[in-house]
């Protein structure tokens, strides 16, 4: 790029996911957006970027842009919709901070929303099915819990895992949401919990999926910082693509998309991905948030579960790993995930509550894919004062 | 059965392949794809129909409880990945009643069944399954 525009996050904003049945997806929108709006007081805002999977599915509604700017008082800013399954956020990210750093908009807000609980389970997962190749997969009844599943079984026959050693996953993701106020899920769990829960697609249980939850979430981006003190600045993005029917895979182990994704922003960054201290995996499934780390090259292939069982990722540690517990504590809001995972992430830099405990690491890495390793975003951020 | 419409059009023009697992063959490197494409890894552009053969063997496979709306009546379904002659298919396990005696390298064989049906108008979507050839 020839030109050096910086891009600054100088709001942020979630709406703690959970079952809204009383909010729609423009209260939920309102919700975090305004609260954005009123940290930032007066900034030109040239374009709203949402980030949405499922509204035509789950609420019959197209356009969405549109009416939910109406919604805020803003008919006349362009909000601009982005779909790309349950990793809209990362690409609604991509595509403000380029809209910013080519000097089109000041500031641009991205804004997640999602509203999972509007339809019953099946239909839910009728909804889940559209991040598959639908007419070879989806159609047969192929979900994103079946591709999930699968992977887990290579995973643990490659590596020589049992069951018991990946349930570390939803145990250390529950044990920090335990610590988090902002998390749906804030029980801790213990092996036994992980072991007797039903089976989803097996060997994948129920503390291996991240709950379906309604939420918000959503940041202000732009080519400076509003306040003096202390600033978080989005130092590289990364995209990465590997759509494709999964029999056309070589293994399903390797996340191709977040490799490329990570590698991209690593570079735009000029950091390497051993300099990173924080982490936000998109943990789905918890197979697949192991696969990230490995993937973006921050764990070993194959050492996840041994690394979390001796809390080498846990806080205290050079790298911390989903420190408000993952999507799996936060629940999973669709395409509004990564905002989640961007929002946390903006906490944990800046060192406020409830992360006080993380010190004050300099860098971190947000992940964000749609269905399997379909379309992968990384974005680096930094703290800067 | 939760209420669905299924599209004729759209099934229709996919018989070839959930019918007889019809891929494609690159002409010019020989590469063979399901589902088909237009484009090879190699860049060519010139395909043949290239049917996959009606017997493989298992790679892996997972019990799904939780399924989409229109196959509530029918789960838990057995959803695996088969090998037909260096092709990948993803596809429904059926005749399994005991899961637990599936496991990688099993051989299948390719069976024609419904898929699903319309709870409007009772259209019925055929496809392809497959069945372990020993008993399970």
């Amino acid at each position: 790029m020839f030109n050096t525009t910086e891009v600054y996050v100088v709001a942020h904003s979630l709406v703690p996911g959970s079952r809204h049945y009383e909010k729609g997806l423009k209260e939920l929108f309102a919700e975090a957006f305004l609260k954005i709006l009123d940290q930032v007081g007066n900034v030109n805002l040239g374009a709203i970027y949402v980030a949405n999977a499922f509204s035509e599915v789950l609420q019959d509604q197209g356009t969405l842009g549109a009416f939910l700017s109406d919604y805020v008082g803003m008919r006349r800013i362009p909000a601009i919709r982005i779909e790309s399954g349950d990793g809209s956020s990362g690409v609604a990210i991509l595509e403000a901070y380029n809209t910013v750093r080519a000097g089109i908009y000041d500031c641009v807000a991205v804004v997640g929303v999602e509203k999972m609980h509007d339809v019953i389970n099946v239909k839910l997962n009728k909804a889940l099915a559209t991040i598959t190749d639908y007419e070879y997969e989806g159609f047969f009844g192929v979900t994103p819990a079946a591709q999930a599943a699968m992977a887990m079984r290579e995973y643990m026959l490659k590596y020589g895992y049992d069951y018991e050693d990946l349930a570390i996953w939803p145990i250390k993701m529950h044990e920090r949401g335990s610590k988090n106020p902002l998390a749906y899920m804030k029980k801790q769990a213990t092996l036994k919990d992980v072991l007797e829960s039903e089976v989803v697609a097996d060997p994948l249980r129920l503390y291996d999926v991240a709950p379906a939850v309604d939420g918000s979430a959503a940041v202000i981006l732009c080519n400076k910082p509003v306040k003096s003190d202390v600033a978080i600045r989005i130092d590289g993005i990364g995209i990465g693509a590997y759509g494709t029917y999964t029999g056309q895979r070589d293994s399903l182990t390797e996340l191709l998309s977040v490799r490329d994704a990570t590698n991209m922003a690593l570079r735009a960054a000029h950091v390497s991905i051993g300099d990173i201290r924080l982490a936000e995996v998109h943990d789905t499934y918890s197979i697949l948030g192991m696969l990230a780390l490995e993937s973006m090259g921050l764990v070993r292939p194959g050492e996840t579960p041994r690394l979390l069982s001796t809390g080498a990722l846990d806080v205290g540690n050079k790298l911390v790993v989903n420190a408000g517990g993952g999507l799996k504590s936060m629940g999973f809001p669709g395409g509004a995930s990564g905002m989640y995972e961007l929002a946390l992430m903006v906490m944990e830099l800046m060192n406020v509550k409830p992360f006080e405990s993380l010190g004050k690491a300099e860098l971190g890495i947000v992940q964000d894919m749609a269905g399997f390793d379909l379309v992968s975003t990384s974005v680096v951020l930094r703290r800067v004062s | 059965m939760v209420d669905q419409r299924l599209s004729v059009p759209r099934y229709w023009r996919r018989m070839p392949q959930y019918y007889r697992l019809e891929g494609v063959q690159c002409i010019k490197c020989g590469r063979v794809y399901f589902p088909p494409r237009a484009v090879c890894e190699c860049g060519s552009r010139e395909f043949k129909p290239y049917p996959l053969p009606s017997t493989g063997k298992l790679i892996n496979f997972t019990v799904l409880y939780s399924v989409p709306a229109e196959f509530e009546k029918m789960k838990p379904l057995i959803i695996g990945m088969v090998d037909l002659g260096g092709v990948k298919v993803v596809g429904q396990i059926v005749d399994c009643m005991d899961p637990e005696k599936l496991s990688p390298g099993v051989d299948v064989e390719v069976v024609f069944r419904m898929v699903k049906m319309d709870s409007t108008y009772g259209l019925i979507n055929y496809g392809y399954k497959f069945r372990p050839i020993n008993n399970c």
